[in-house]
């Protein structure tokens, strides 16, 4: 008797596990699910020597998804993004590419696949990382929250708004 | 240009762990694959299909020149056959002007350059008919040179490719990729807009022209006009696309007929934990005059409409099912089924 109702839970545990297994299949979501942080702005940053002093919404969208390539002298635009986790890739993939985790890798496999690029961004892993690269590289374009950034780089205007200003679009 | 060696060591070797280091040549390898069972109305044949497995390789030499190449490996009856799809050598000297040189597939509408052998890459199991692989309605590959770029008018996000090379080879399924076969080079150009305020749309218009010499044939002017719209959004996800091609004899004018072909495709991804899910239909129509001196005695009227659902069960690979009723000029009428995996490798 006692091994009769043992074997019935033994069953019905496995019949549990096996359904939130299917559900876990069906129902589970790729990628960072996290809302994007609202303690700062985010602030894009470009290479010193980089002539631009302002970019319209539209503009960094292009040149985030790499449709526009090249800087009006010619440089090469180098992008460097965040590492997936992060909250401030995750602000500006619903911010600027309006895209979750697995649309922003399906985009950059077919961009690159249709020889649109020949590379896919640069992955970056920390704000400190971020600084030096953007010191480092002539073209280079990233983002990270307006309270990090130092004279290191250049600060550019969205909308023509500074990121403490009011209607900053990347807020 | 950045140079290393002024950089603080941190900087080097962040650099480094980025593949920022610039003054090396960059290289980057993917890989498409799919396995499918397929299911026919009343066909011994049923069963497993290997489809093609894809290695796309890229090299970025510097910040303006690059190699782009895609290699097919395709199950046959008792072999595997092995093709480069594309290699394309390409310099790019701004937004505005971009030049470059090999083996493409044609940019005639929009699948055939949206999609090229990645089956994961496309929310169906297969290619319209229209653009199947060793369509004989649309010249599916071009070997010649192209020119691009962005034309620079606010908002509106133009585009434009021109190109010029070897037409269609006396197998006019297959390019003629060792020179053009009758001394008519092909030409042909394409406009795309994909305006910034409407994020996610995309439209095109095209025109290809050619001489073509099929194998014990006379020569017939062919002329190909195109047309598409996309909205790449996933929800919704809609294509349409539309070829309309003359072909006349080129001894005599009065013999000619117009090959009309199309498809619309519509998708719709759903939200939040129900996302992998991404529902699919697709209704497609070739019709070919009899008169055509090209395709008219090949059997190529088509109907076809097909109902699926892709699931993306993992970020890099995807399930579909569909259903598919068609009819063939040449087979009449037939359902089928089939079930598809199809994966991409990448690091990304």
């Amino acid at each position: 008797m006692h091994m009769n109702c043992l074997n019935r839970f033994r069953k019905r545990q496995a019949a549990l596990a096996a359904a939130g297994f299917v559900a876990a299949l069906l129902f589970s979501t790729p990628g960072s699910t996290q809302e994007p942080s609202s303690e700062s702005a985010i602030a894009i940053v470009v290479h010193k020597d980089t002539q631009v002093e302002n970019l319209s919404l539209e503009e960094l969208r292009s040149i985030f998804l790499a449709d526009q390539q090249f800087w009006p002298d010619r440089t090469r635009i180098i992008l460097l993004v965040r590492a997936p986790q992060s909250d401030e890739r995750t602000f500006v993939l619903n911010s600027i590419y309006q895209m979750d985790e697995s649309q922003f890798r399906q985009y950059w496999i077919a961009k690159m696949f249709r020889a649109e690029v020949p590379r896919g961004p640069k992955i970056v892993f920390s704000t400190d990382m971020t600084l030096e690269l953007v010191l480092a590289i002539p073209g280079s374009i990233s983002f990270m929250r307006a309270n990090e950034v130092t004279d290191q780089v250049r600060v550019v205007r969205v909308d023509g708004k500074l990121p403490n200003e009011p209607g900053y679009p990347l807020k | 240009m950045c140079s290393l060696a002024a950089q603080p060591a941190s900087a080097q070797h962040d650099m480094q762990m980025a593949g920022n280091d610039l003054s090396e040549p960059e290289f980057n390898v993917m890989g498409f694959g799919d396995i499918s069972y397929i299911s026919r109305d009343g066909s011994d044949s049923d069963g497993f299909a290997i489809g093609q497995a894809v290695a796309h390789l890229s090299a970025s030499l510097g910040h303006s020149f690059g190699v782009f190449g895609e290699f097919s490996l395709t199950a046959r009856d008792s072999e595997y056959t092995i093709e480069a799809e594309r290699l394309i050598v390409k310099y790019e000297f701004s937004d505005l002007l971009k030049l470059s040189a090999g083996r493409y597939h044609t940019p005639i509408g929009y699948w055939n350059s949206a999609f090229h052998h990645g089956a994961w890459l496309q929310t169906t199991v297969s290619r319209p008919e229209m653009v199947k692989f060793g369509s004989q309605i649309v010249p599916f590959h071009f070997v010649g040179a192209l020119v691009e770029g962005n034309l620079p008018v606010d908002k509106l996000g133009l585009t434009y490719m021109a190109g010029f090379g070897n037409g269609r080879h006396t197998n006019i399924a297959r390019a003629g990729d060792a020179g053009d076969i009758n001394g008519e080079n092909a030409w042909m150009f394409q406009l795309n807009t994909s305006p910034t305020n409407i994020y996610g749309f995309k439209a095109g218009i095209g025109y290809y022209q050619d001489v073509v010499s099929p194998t014990a044939e006379p020569e017939v002017d062919e002329q190909t006009l195109s047309a598409y719209v996309a909205w790449a959004k996933e929800a919704p996800e809609i294509i349409v696309e539309y070829i309309n091609s003359t072909h006349e004899l080129a001894t005599d004018s009065s013999v000619s007929g117009d090959v009309e072909a199309w498809y619309a495709q519509f998708a719709w991804r759903f939200a939040g934990t129900n996302r992998q899910w991404k529902p699919y239909a697709r209704y497609e129509r070739n019709r070919i005059d009899d008169t055509d001196p090209l395709l008219g005695d090949l059997g190529l009227d088509y109907d076809g409409a097909i109902l699926g659902v892709r699931w993306d069960f993992n970020p890099y690979a995807a399930l579909k099912a569909e259903y598919r009723n068609e009819e063939f000029d040449s087979n009449g009428r037939e359902n089928n089924f089939r079930l598809q995996v199809s994966f991409v490798l990448a690091k990304l």
